[in-house]
């Protein structure tokens, strides 16, 4: 560990040092309720306005995803695999104003706090339930590991890590260590309470990088002339383009499924869901979805410091000397910034993935406890038993997150937020259209989501990476009977929707029975201050319900 | 017929912004493209840029119409106003 650069890790340990601390100190301010675990939601137990939403909501969007991964897809391949992302969260915004007011009311009036909650409650099918919490649970997982893999890509520039087996994944090791340590000890409070401290020294990094940066490496145009040259080359290996500068034809299709794939896919992540139900009445997400779209702008221009990086010719080649697309941000700012301000970016960049992974892993924790364990296992278990299951699932969901890094082909991180999307995706119809009919039948809606998961699967693992010879090397594969490609998760749903539609026709033919529905239709409209809504932090000291009542 | 004109202008009108803000920036042949530049930004990339303030105006739009309609289907029903929570107490008790 001689190539140590002690400036930056001092600056690093410093900003982690205070805002640990800071989170502590903040969160013994706050009341600790009877159903510890629940309550701590941090941002559920506050009935937040638009403008704390904005902040908070907007925040969770800058992970390692629009920091480390996006880029780094830039840096490798160009367009397709990593502007879509702009289009992606331009379209997420529309959806969500569709949508998730019907979710607001219906929840607020049921006391449901995840959505598998209000599937259970819906259809009643406790079944049903437990598919979409299992699908939160399993899509949360390679999420994690996107924010491991950023993290581990900012120690890794600060020369942690070394090139033999065992030093190489040091920096990965690290990164997990401290996210553990962070949420076992601090519950949800602390990453809730610095999650300003950490947006405004994102923000300073994000406005220094995007104005300073194009500065000293000549310009916009001379910067997209250097990506262009690098991308339209052949690539020896494959005899194709190393990438796509602006995409050709064939990939139209991959662009926009991964753009309207993502979107669709990100509001039914458990960690988002109750973000939003955390709000203070229906209009406040509505609100937000129209002042939201000023986040992607930042994203765009952040997505393009792959291109800078191109442009400044970086050195991605990891310490094990294999090179590491993900490096190319972090290497970036080593080589353009003076060592300081490299050192608060990296620690912007690694609070920056600290924070969602740690509320990411305990809304999949809460998940479990609330509709696998108290629905399945032990009805009658005490706040205390509850609280100590949610911790040990929380590190489970991260042991699971650290599974995927280590196994599966982390050549573009990105891809591991695509592969949860693919599963995630697949609880669209229950949920989703849930809140407008129940013309679905429950057993369909099992049945489509239990082939498109295993067809979404197994379509990804076959995507074999060309230059690693590993599966799951990618998440576009050719739509079945074409020979365009597309984003798997919407092939998958597509198969799911056809899937659920031809049983429920069959189902209703031979009258199945319907699950018993405990939602009325004026709750999809209600507001708050109506008869029968209530505040999260009462739902939460209640217990809430059972999620499918007998 | 009958059955479009009875849902509320504030909706239909809505529903289309929404759908042109869905997809428009997903037409990706119509904007696939280096030039012209802008400030050395190839076309593609600018594009797609300049719709995050076309999305974000036509919401808002959408936010008016759709909050405007549902104030008037509240007060017509006698529930509080939200926005309000003085009025919103009222209600409660």
């Amino acid at each position: 560990m001689s190539g140590v650069n002690w400036v930056q890790l001092s600056i690093v340990i410093v900003i982690f040092g205070a805002v640990t601390a800071m989170g502590f100190m903040a969160a013994r301010w706050r009341r600790g309720g009877p159903l510890e675990s629940l309550d701590e939601w941090g941002l559920g137990g506050r009935g937040f306005g638009t403008f704390i939403t904005w902040f908070l909501l907007g925040g969770d969007l800058y992970t390692a995803y629009t920091f480390i991964a996006v880029p780094a897809a830039m840096y490798a391949t160009g367009a397709i695999s990593g502007f879509f992302a702009v289009p992606y969260t331009i379209v997420v915004y529309p959806i969500i104003f569709i949508f998730m007011s019907r979710l607001w009311s219906v929840s607020h009036r049921n006391g449901y706090v995840t959505p598998a909650d209000f599937v259970g409650g819906r259809y009643g099918s406790k079944a049903l339930s437990l598919a979409v919490a299992l699908t939160g649970i399993l899509a949360t997982m390679p999420y994690i590991a996107l924010q491991l893999v950023g993290m581990q890509a900012v120690f890794e520039t600060m020369g942690l890590g070394g090139h033999n087996v065992w030093a190489k994944d040091i920096p990965l090791l690290i990164a997990f260590a401290v996210l553990a340590a962070y949420t076992y000890s601090s519950g949800l409070r602390a990453p809730a309470m610095i999650a300003f401290v950490k947006d405004g020294l994102i923000y300073l990094v994000i406005a220094v990088a995007i104005f300073y940066l194009p500065h000293v490496l000549g310009g916009w145009g001379s910067i997209f002339d250097a990506a262009e040259t690098k991308l339209t080359a052949t690539n020896p290996a494959t005899g194709k383009p190393v990438g796509a500068f602006i995409p050709g034809e064939q990939g139209y299709s991959a662009y926009w499924t991964l753009a309207l794939g993502s979107a669709m896919a990100l509001f039914m992540y458990p960690h988002s869901i109750t973000a939003v139900l955390s709000t203070k009445n229906r209009n406040v997400v509505r609100r937000n979805a129209a002042i939201l779209p000023a986040y992607s702008l930042l994203l765009g221009l952040l997505a393009l410091l792959g291109f800078m990086a191109i442009k400044a010719q970086v050195n991605v080649k990891g310490l094990d000397g294999i090179a590491n697309p993900q490096l190319a941000i972090p290497r970036l700012f080593d080589q353009e910034f003076p060592s300081w301000f490299a050192g608060i970016a990296f620690a912007a960049i690694a609070v920056g993935a600290l924070v969602p992974a740690a509320i990411m892993s305990i809304a999949a924790a809460n998940l479990f406890t609330r509709n696998i364990y108290r629905d399945f296992i032990r009805p009658s278990a005490t706040p205390a038993q509850e609280a100590k299951v949610s911790k040990l699932a929380s590190l489970l969901v991260k042991l699971g997150a650290l599974v995927f890094v280590l196994t599966l082909d982390k050549t573009l991180a990105l891809n591991f937020q695509l592969l949860g999307g693919i599963w995630i995706l697949q609880t669209f119809p229950a949920i989703v259209v849930g809140l407008y009919t129940r013309w679905f039948h429950r057993w369909a809606l099992l049945a489509g989501w239990a082939v498109a998961m295993v067809f979404g699967t197994i379509e990804a693992y076959n995507v074999i990476n060309p230059a690693t010879k590993k599966h799951f090397g990618g998440s576009l594969a050719n739509i079945p009977f074409t020979d365009k490609q597309a984003y798997i998760a919407l092939t998958a749903f597509c198969l799911n929707l056809i899937i659920v539609i031809v049983l429920t026709l069959v189902f209703r033919a031979l009258k199945v029975p319907d699950g018993q529905d405990t939602t009325h239709s004026t709750d999809y409209t209600a507001d708050q201050g109506d008869p029968g809504v209530r505040d999260l932090p009462e739902i939460l000291d209640e217990g809430g319900p059972a999620t499918a009542k007998p | 017929m009958s059955r479009l004109s009875a849902v509320k202008p504030a909706y239909w009108i809505s529903g289309v912004l929404l759908a042109i803000s869905i997809v428009v920036p997903l037409l990706v042949s119509t904007y696939a493209k280096d030039g012209p530049r802008l400030w050395g930004f190839p076309f593609f990339y600018w594009y797609q840029l300049m719709w995050v303030f076309i999305s974000a105006v036509l919401i808002s739009i959408c936010y008016r119409l759709v909050s405007a309609e549902e104030r008037k289907r509240r007060a017509a029903q006698g529930l509080g106003d939200p926005d309000r929570p003085a009025q919103a107490k009222e209600a409660d008790q």
